[in-house]
């Protein structure tokens, strides 16, 4: 072929390139921009067709089982290490001098905390999603009973006889105390809200129960969590010690002595405009010290420095001399190393109104940590060697044990618990959501207030416009991938908008996510987060007889009389099944004088007996109140003409909403470990 | 030129320094840029400021590619910035200020801050910091409190450190003042022991330390190397240098725990460069020495983990920022500043630079909220129901257009966060000061 021709054909194959790439890239603009719902997102397809992708065979592919070590106990030779790992819902069996895993032993769903009886051979592990502890005989490695609980069991204790394991219910905010003879629960005592952690004190008589929520309060009011103290001897509720403008208190130790309870807690800023991050005015992180004497008078102290935070603080532990307590703070990667003398020292030498201002100052850690120790991703469960000469870490999303020496404070080793190799796209946005890194100096992660993906039950001063207007209730964001808009004016159509450039100006008043790493936490918020199953009001999706009178109620278009009921005022019309929303935008004449106008972004509704308070500043304490106090003017559905056993029975209904995988699904009990963990 | 050293060279005696003016500090007349090889083993010193009479603090890019640094062309000329391409060191001119332009540092996001003596009625008279683009487009005044700021670098979270002094009514000393790129949020970062001055630039090191050299009223040709942790900078100042003789003038990150400082000893006329391991608190060998010149302000040719590049708040099209302060009563009680009595302030004074821009009273819980004029320089007494002062005036603030700020109280330990209070003030309208605000500018406030 002659040059000449070829170059013709060249030249007509790039004159075809460019009128095929100019257009085409257009379009993908376009389309890229649509899906986003952002104008600088690059136009890489896997962005949406791979990493967010809800089809199943494609979300097997990208995706991978993690194991997520969450608690551990250890052997009491020192030996074996026994690891939660909360996502293959197993126990997993460890060699700790050949760092190697030994067996797995499978277990409820999602479990959550292990504890060993008086002399080793039993396991106890508390399953959260299947309302159970499976009792394993270590010996042989098998579980051989289970134990019924109340909903979402957590934290575990053992009374000092061995006769009783306490079971702290997160979910349903109580603690069941089993008889370990009669393998019953014996009774079930009110707890404060949303409890996880528990420890008997030395003597053996109270055991504490920590919380993670503050008790509801109309915004404005002060912040109070509950401790509750439980006589162990009488197994009756001695108290509830108001802890003060804290929350999220995960877990609590006792000194040897006795002489302190030491609980992580977080110490929110809602109530005060989100005008800076410096200076600590969005978020604390601290320990809270109970002293056995002085009428057991609580202090706070910050682990915060001036320039640096230690969120999301989860476990604690103190070695057996009583000198260190360690504090995983899992939202940095560190321990905090703390030396206890130095506490009693500041407890001992300062007055009443210096130990107040202690729970907001900065520089008070400087007088007590005496080191921050680097770990892998997310730091959770603690647990020392029985001589407290080790101590050990899961690392949540590195699948990893560390292991620290307590006297050197060095880290000694690592135990790779065997998970998978790869990080994941949707893996990586989980740690991103967990870790802080990506606020001003580390001050809180997504999962601050987001604590397990959800909410904290707080009401935030945005500070939009002006201080003092358009409170916001904290949403959940859990299975959001298909409720958009997002925020309660669905301004956002994408979590890619949501969390772009203004989320950085607005919240983490950092740098932004680069483009990889908000792909990574698009993917992860809309692929990787499960509802918990409602096992407390819709166990197998039979509903009970109020909840089907209530089904009637939601689903009506006339009134008691008769009379049709709007269409746009029908329950059905704006939340129908299976996400319970419309995606549309509604006035439910719940607009506050210091809201700025605006349609509300109808939200989902499953699952919504778990994410109390309700309405978008929170203001309605239950879901019966939305309509009793809130909304008389019948304008957020047709109501006032239900008698009190109606309304009674509309709420009972809206209680049993579970994912909406179920809604769609023959299958009608709730497994909660079909999906890939991320 | 990666792993070479870069300095500020400059021959026979050094003047008296004056940190109010910058002059032979700031400004180093008659001085050079060279760059050093110190691998060879032959040290070799290649000056890359040949036709400029004076050129000094060279900054290198995150890259490692470029240098920015301030010169006067010719003697008497304006200081203006300059950067330089140290692959083939073609250097091209970025301000082209009628005003002095100095002490250059870059900011992520391709934009650099500098020091512009400045007059006028909000700062009277002294050095502000601007900020513009790399190719010295879109300036934008960054400081305006009356102070003097100078020799500023970027921390890692992308905040600018800066030397500042107040100049009016009375001088102080400097200090180290923190704020963002677009110039809000500044606040107290470092304040020296009293009647010390700040000699050099405060740089970040890779261990969460912040290093510079800090003189006392004794000396003003140098001083002693001083670190303070990032995480907790007012209260973990170490003088790494206590019991060495001699003089220390500039200081910089080498490598981990290792120091390049300008040393002098007290036999020494110049300072010369040296390496100093911060962990042990020892002077090394001299790296490079000249008996005719001094060595000042050295800097590695190196690629560098870039600073944070933070998004901004600021609005143009806004004229006011806001201040929320959580209750005036809240003081310090170590501060030797409280004046008066034990009384309770119940309102507050806000004071511009020649007059007040008003009187509020607060609010029960002693907390205020303000709409201010941006870019205004105010300060603020507290007064008790008499009228008597309680405290104050405190230091200068200012905020940027739609800037947000928030304090705990007034001269309040600076490590102390708010309470998790709602104020009384923030559920009224803010107040707007200046009270004539409305009349001087007709819809404008927003």
């Amino acid at each position: 072929m002659k040059t000449s021709k070829l170059i013709v054909i060249f030249g007509v194959i790039v004159v075809l390139g460019l009128l095929v790439y100019f257009p085409g890239r257009k379009l993908a603009r376009a389309h890229v921009n649509e899906i986003t719902a952002v104008t600088d997102h690059p136009l890489s397809c896997t962005s949406c067709h791979v990493y967010i992708s809800q089809n199943k065979l494609i979300s097997k592919m990208v995706n991978a089982d993690y194991l997520s070590p969450l608690n551990m106990a250890v052997s009491n030779d020192g030996s074996k290490l026994y690891v939660v790992a909360q996502d293959i819902n197993e126990l997993i069996v460890v060699d700790v001098e050949k760092s190697e895993v030994l067996n797995k032993i499978k277990v409820g769903v999602h479990p959550h905390s292990v504890i060993l009886n008086e002399d080793g051979s039993i396991a106890y592990v508390s399953n959260q999603w299947s309302d159970n502890v499976s009792v394993i005989d270590l010996a042989a490695s098998i579980v051989v009973d289970t134990l019924k609980t109340g909903n979402g069991p957590s934290g575990l204790s053992i009374s000092t006889n061995g006769k009783f394991l306490y079971v702290v219910n997160t979910f349903g905010s109580d603690l069941s105390v089993i008889d370990l003879a009669t393998k019953e629960e014996k009774k079930r005592l009110t707890t404060g809200k949303d409890p996880t952690g528990t420890e008997l004190s030395p003597d053996g008589n109270v055991l504490y129960v920590t919380s993670r929520r503050a008790n509801f309060t109309h915004y404005g009011e002060p912040l109070i969590c509950d401790m509750t103290l439980v006589n162990a001897n009488t197994q009756k509720v001695i108290k509830y010690t108001p802890i003060e403008s804290a929350h999220i208190m995960e877990n609590i130790a006792f000194t040897p002595s006795g002489d302190l309870a030491m609980m992580t807690l977080v110490r929110p800023k809602n109530l005060i405009p989100t005008l800076q991050v410096e200076g600590g005015w969005m978020m604390n992180h601290g320990v809270g010290i109970i002293e056995q004497k002085n009428e057991g008078k609580v202090v706070q102290l910050l682990l915060d420095e001036p320039n640096a935070y230690y969120p999301d603080p989860f476990d604690i532990v103190i070695t057996p001399d009583g000198k260190k307590a360690f504090v995983s703070s899992s939202g940095v990667d560190r321990i905090s190393v703390i030396s206890i003398d130095s506490i009693r020292t500041i407890l001992a030498e300062s007055s009443p109104e210096k130990l107040k201002n202690f729970s907001n100052n900065l520089g008070i850690s400087s007088r007590f940590v005496i080191k921050r120790i680097a770990t892998g991703a997310n730091p959770k469960g603690l647990a020392l060697s029985p001589n407290g000469k080790r101590l050990y870490v899961a690392e949540q999303l590195e699948d990893k044990i560390a292991i620290i020496n307590t006297e050197s404070l060095e880290t000694i080793g690592s135990i790779n618990l065997g998970g998978p190799i790869r990080i994941t796209v949707a893996r990586k946005g989980r740690r991103l959501f967990n870790n802080a890194g990506h606020t001003f100096q580390n001050q809180y992660a997504c999962y601050t207030c987001h604590p397990d993906e959800h909410e904290d039950g707080l009401v935030y001063n945005m500070a939009g416009k002006d201080m003092g207007r358009n409170m916001t209730n904290t949403q959940s964001l859990r299975e959001i991938g298909e409720t958009a808009p997002f925020k309660w004016n669905g301004k956002n159509q994408t979590v890619y908008k949501q969390d772009g450039m203004r989320f950085s100006t607005v919240l983490t008043r950092t740098e932004q996510f680069s483009y990889k790493d908000l792909d990574a936490i698009v993917s992860y918020i809309m692929t990787g987060i499960k509802y918990p199953p409602n096992l407390l009001y819709n166990p197998n999706g039979e509903l009970t007889e109020s909840q089907l009178r209530g089904k009637v109620l939601f689903d009506r278009s006339m009134d008691n009389f008769g009379n049709n009921i709007p269409e746009n005022n029908r329950c059905i019309t704006c939340h129908p099944p299976p996400l319970y929303t419309n995606l549309e935008l509604a006035d439910v004449s719940t607009l506050a004088t210091t809201d700025d106008p605006i349609l509300f972004d109808i939200p989902h509704l499953n699952n919504i007996y778990s994410s109390a308070p309700y309405l978008h500043d929170g203001r309605a304490e239950t879901l019966e109140e939305i309509w009793t106090v809130y909304g008389q003017d019948d304008k957020h559905g047709f109501v006032n003409d239900m008698t009190k056993i109606q309304l009674n029975d509309l709420v009972e209904y809206l209680k049993s909403f579970r994912g909406p995988e179920y809604e769609n699904s023959d299958s009608s009990i709730q497994q909660a470990s079909t999906y890939k963990s991320n | 030129m990666e792993g070479m050293i870069v300095f500020t060279q400059v021959t026979g005696d050094l003047q008296d320094i004056n940190y109010t003016t910058g002059d032979s500090w700031r400004y180093i007349p008659d001085s050079r840029i060279v760059a050093l090889n110190s691998n060879k083993s032959e040290e070799t010193i290649k000056v890359l400021t040949e036709g400029f009479y004076s050129a000094c603090s060279p900054v290198i890019s995150y890259d490692g590619q470029n240098m920015i640094f301030a010169a006067q062309k010719r003697t008497n000329d304006i200081w203006q910035i300059w950067e330089m391409n140290l692959e083939n060191l073609k250097a091209r001119q970025i301000t082209f200020s009628t005003e002095n332009c100095i002490d250059p540092a870059y900011l992520p996001g391709g934009r650099l801050v500098y020091s512009k003596f400045t007059t006028n009625k909000t700062v009277k008279s002294g050095h502000t910091l601007f900020t513009c683009n790399i190719d010295g487009s879109n300036i934008r005044q960054i400081t305006y409190n009356p102070h003097a700021y100078f020799a500023s670098t970027i921390l890692q979270d992308g905040r600018i450190l800066s030397i500042s002094r107040q100049l009016y009514p009375d001088q102080r000393d400097g200090m180290f003042m923190v704020l963002r790129p677009d110039g809000s949020k500044e606040e107290l970062f470092y304040q020296g022991l009293k009647g010390s001055d700040l000699h050099s630039r405060g740089w970040e090191t890779n261990n969460g330390k912040i290093i510079f050299i800090e003189s006392n009223n004794n000396d003003r040709k140098g001083g002693n190397i001083i670190s303070i942790d990032y995480n907790r900078p007012l209260h973990s100042r170490v003088d790494l240098s206590s019991g060495i003789k001699g003089d220390f003038y500039a200081i910089n990150s080498l490598q981990e725990d290792k120091l390049l400082v300008s040393y002098r000893s007290p036999d020494d006329d110049r300072y010369a460069l040296y390496e100093f391991d911060a962990e042990n608190k020892t002077l090394g060998q001299a790296i490079y020495k000249d008996k005719n010149y001094n060595v000042l302000e050295a800097v590695v040719v190196k690629k560098q983990e870039r600073p944070k590049n933070l998004p901004s708040e600021v609005n143009m099209s806004v004229n006011t920022g806001i201040l929320l302060c959580q209750d005036i009563n809240f003081t310090d009680e170590q501060s030797e500043e409280i004046t008066s009595s034990t009384s309770k302030a119940i309102s507050i004074e806000v004071m511009g630079i020649d007059s007040s821009l008003g009187i509020v009273e607060v609010e029960k819980d002693g907390s205020f909220y303000l709409k201010v004029l941006a870019d205004t320089p105010f300060r603020i007494q507290t007064m008790d129901e008499n009228g008597q002062v309680v405290y104050g005036p405190g230091s200068w603030i200012y905020l940027r257009p739609n800037e947000r700020r928030g304090c705990v109280g007034c001269h309040e330990d600076k490590e102390q966060v708010p309470k998790n209070r709602q104020a009384l003030s923030t559920m009224k309208d803010p107040i707007i000061l200046p009270t004539q605000m409305k009349e001087i500018h007709k819809n404008r406030v927003h």
